[in-house]
């Protein structure tokens, strides 16, 4: 199978602030009114340590709430995100203890389940990565590049190591020209 | 009913007493008057109290107020207002005369109470032993707190959190010094931010309530969201690529040192010398984020987040992490008790925050106990042993922690630094206040708006109420556009001719602190922050950032103009309530030592207060706001204003004030009274 070329959202915990900005974002967008709730994307808090895990849906490739659904109303959409057809759902929660992460949310309003659609019919993009444009812990970004900018972070603090001293460059510039 | 949007049309309120709770439905006409937040807490805080009420009286209100905007999508919208007589703010004609009290905190506490439907809470009564109450929706359960008292805030909440198995609870509670009625004790909500000033952790105290933890599951709709969805956007987008909001979000509230130092404000050594030296250097925003920074903590919906979380990574204190520290935290308990040791004044901060003082109030007696000693007032005879000399951070810890368990010496200074020198008859010359409140970090001798704001608050001595960040030439001159809506063609010429010099003189602050006080009082009620649209101001006015939210969110057919005269009716009913007490011109003032004594070393080395000048723009203010010579409110303006009911309040007030004036008796600390009026 070919790697998708689909856009994700990929979260950075440590740049996570707490403020749920995100969670206002998505509840106003897709119901008209603001409850964490409502949220599809939510912010796991553990304050004590001023620590905070935003949990989304991650359209896995392989995705175990498409294959536990009963009904079969877990689909993936063209866009890559994976949302319950709410036509089908019979509010089970089985998606919801299949996932690795506990990312579908019950819609209070109607007992289904809901989970990141990327709000893709909207051209300013996902929302809550708007939202979050300040503290950059959510971005949206192609899911090839998302694996290979998170691999040049950590290669960064290895290079380190490897990497020869400091010079101030204007100290050391050199002219091509003749 | 009417259909309420945004808000929430009830309030809640518990009798202490009794274990009781009513949930009151409140009419349409009701949230136009008062708005929202502080507006709701300040209504209550005057008619359901009267004259001369001790703070600690089992019957006195303690209010928690959100407004429209908190917990809805519009961004900076965390903030609550917490109100109750404050027993830590006196008038200079006795210590035992007490006034309005507020303050305003972050975190999510406000935004939780609206989710749960109230948008107020009202405590009432006095628990025969310590208690906790939960609140989910319309359950409401008093709850025994005995296991939690004497805990610090971090660990009471976390205990509530694994009480309830519920990690969204949001928990607003007091510390140790609270339990221990220290005056100037505070509310903790969400582990660190705190409601500081005026003693709020006191009266909670005194009903001995330990904590009140609240959520629920109700969304919060707006009139229109396709329009609220595009004006909070707006805002967002403002905001995200405003200059200020960026450099705030890199170094928190500690951005303001550099501007602080290059005017050379900042209060140093009990905030009677005035500049620090070198002080940026040691303070300043980036520096302490290199060094500190474990991650930012960010209010309810606010995409700034410009709260701190510290984690203190070598030397003695290595390992120690808390939240916090704000600007205000690090001035106070650092460079007020001449402190260059960050590491060690960091800790201090998230100590005293953890026991539940203000960090101001706090960092003001220690401070003043470090210049009594330096002048020989006080001696280790009075403090049963202790010597606290400047930046002497171990003896701070050890004496905050006395201060919160009233014990020994500590149980003195938890009374408030007026109240103490009174009381010991010692250092009277020492306290820098207004109303029995400490200053905040900026010397009220250079900036003189700030100066007449903090005589002029209804809070006593603090910038938040008066919020005259235009007087800054860098926000002046970013927002010049409000300087022509404040003062008009003519005046804003003149404002223009004068700059930047402007700043240290009063001519033109009577009209801007009318204005501003105003401007604050706008986010106050609408619960968002006054930052934005104050000190890194990025998002504007009140009128461009938050009444086109407030307005679409509502649906109300309120004008700009009737929201702007809803926040002068709030601030007039709290300066009510002080002037019911007699409290008018005698405590618009600052102390005799910023009129005497100069700056110590600076830009502006030398400059103090000009006693002619202070008393035109004393009168100049009265004269903006539509109150006679006296600072007392007219009957024609409380009129205007609709609250009538506050007539016969001020002759009685009146009559009080001008008594005392003419008796000649000695204020409780030696401060400025234009002569006329004592005659």
């Amino acid at each position: 199978m070919a790697l998708k070329e689909e856009k994700v959202i990929v979260i950075d915990p440590d740049k996570c602030t707490g403020c749920h900005s995100c969670e206002m974002a998505c509840s106003m967008k897709h119901f008209g009114k603001t409850h964490s709730h409502f949220s599809r994307i939510r912010i796991q808090e553990f304050r004590e340590v001023n620590t905070f895990i935003p949990v989304t849906c991650q359209a896995c490739e392989d995705a175990p709430c498409i294959k536990v659904c009963p009904m079969n109303a877990r689909i993936r959409l063209e866009s890559g995100a994976v949302v319950t057809n709410e036509d089908k759902c019979i509010g089970c929660r089985a998606c919801v203890y299949a996932c690795p992460f506990g990312a579908p949310v019950v819609n209070p309003d109607n007992g289904k389940t809901m989970s990141c659609d990327l709000c893709m019919e909207d051209e300013m993009g996902p929302w809550c990565v708007k939202a979050c444009t300040l503290q950059q812990a959510l971005k949206f970004v192609n899911a090839r590049d998302a694996a290979r900018a998170k691999g040049r972070d950590m290669a960064r603090i290895i290079a380190e190591d490897y990497m020869p001293p400091k010079q101030d460059s204007d100290e050391f510039a050199f002219s091509f020209s003749v | 009913m009417a259909d309420f949007h945004g808000w929430r049309g009830q309030r809640l309120r518990l009798d202490m007493t009794n274990l009781t709770y009513e949930i009151e439905k409140l009419p349409m006409e009701y949230y136009k008057k008062w708005v929202g937040g502080r507006g709701f807490n300040t209504d209550v805080c005057y008619h359901e109290t009267w004259q001369g009420m001790d703070p600690l009286d089992p019957a006195a209100p303690l209010c928690f107020g959100s407004g429209p905007l908190a917990g809805t999508f519009a961004p900076l919208s965390g903030r609550t207002t917490v109100s109750a007589v404050s027993p830590m703010t006196s008038s200079v004609m006795g210590t035992e005369i007490h006034g309005h009290g507020d303050t305003n905190m972050g975190g999510a506490f406000g935004p939780a109470m609206k989710y749960a439907g109230y948008d107020q809470i009202i405590v009432k009564g006095k628990a025969a032993k310590p208690t906790w109450v939960y609140i989910y929706d319309d359950k409401v359960e008093f709850r025994d707190a005995g296991h939690l008292w004497g805990l610090g805030s971090k660990k009471t909440t976390i205990k509530i959190v694994e009480e309830l198995g519920d990690p969204d609870i949001r928990v607003s509670c007091i510390g140790p010094a609270g339990e221990n009625l220290v005056k100037f004790s505070c509310v903790i909500n969400n582990m660190s931010a705190s409601g500081g000033r005026t003693g709020m952790g006191c009266v909670m105290g005194s009903k001995n309530l330990k904590a009140i933890a609240i959520n629920g599951t109700k969304p919060i709709t707006a009139a229109d969201p396709d329009k609220f969805a595009k004006q909070a956007w707006d805002l967002r987008e403002r905001i995200h690529t405003s200059p200020s909001a960026i450099r705030r979000r890199a170094e928190g509230s500690m951005d303001l040192f550099d501007v602080g130092n290059a005017i050379g404000i900042n209060a140093y050594k009990n905030a009677f010398a005035g500049y620090m030296p070198n002080i940026e250097k040691v303070y300043g925003g980036m520096q302490w984020a290199e060094q500190f920074l474990f991650r930012r903590k960010g209010c309810w919906s606010c995409p700034v987040s410009c709260g701190r979380y510290t984690l203190i990574k070598e030397g003695k204190w290595a390992g120690y992490h808390c939240g916090g520290p704000e600007m205000e935290s690090n001035c106070n308990l650092g460079c007020r008790i001449a402190s260059y040791d960050l590491a060690g004044v960091n800790v201090l901060c998230g100590v005293v925050n953890d026991l539940g003082m203000d960090s101001i109030s706090c960092g003001a007696a220690l401070s003043w106990t470090m210049e009594c000693f330096e002048k020989g007032y006080l001696t280790e005879e009075d403090t049963g042993g202790i010597r606290l000399e400047w930046a002497d951070i171990e003896t701070s810890l050890k004496v905050a922690d006395m201060i919160a368990h009233r014990q020994g010496f500590g149980d003195i200074l938890a009374e408030g630094n007026v109240r103490v020198a009174n009381k010991l008859g010692k250092g009277l010359d020492c306290v820098p206040h207004c109303r029995g409140l400490e200053h905040i970090s900026v010397d009220p001798r250079i900036t003189m708006g700030f100066s007449l704001g903090y005589a002029m608050s209804t809070r006593g001595s603090d910038h938040l109420k008066n919020y005259s960040c235009l007087e800054f030439p860098g926000c002046a001159r970013s927002r010049a556009y409000q300087i022509d809506e404040i003062f008009g063609p003519e005046g804003s010429k003149k404002f223009w001719e004068d700059f930047p010099k402007e700043m240290t003189e009063l001519d033109t602050k009577p009209v801007l602190c009318t204005w501003s006080e105003k401007n604050k009082c706008v986010a106050d009620l609408v619960s968002c922050c006054c930052q934005a649209i104050g000190s890194w101001g990025g998002a504007g006015s009140w009128k461009e950032a938050y009444y086109p939210l407030f307005k679409i969110i509502t649906g109300t057919d309120m004008t700009d103009d009737e929201l702007f005269k809803a926040a002068e009716r709030v601030i007039n009913t709290e300066r009510a309530i002080w002037l019911r007490n007699g409290s008018g011109i005698q405590d618009d003032t600052h102390v005799d030592r910023f009129f005497d004594e100069g700056v110590v070393d600076g830009p502006y080395k030398g400059k103090k207060i000009d006693r002619e000048k202070w008393a035109w723009a004393q009168q100049e203010y009265y004269k903006c706001h539509g109150w006679d010579n006296y600072g007392f409110i007219s009957p024609e303006k409380a009129k205007e204003l609709g609250i009538e009911e506050i007539i016969p309040d001020m002759e009685k007030g009146k009559k009080i004030c001008i008594d005392w004036l003419k008796s000649g008796k000695t204020p409780t600390t030696p401060v400025f009274i234009p002569e006329t009026f004592r005659k």
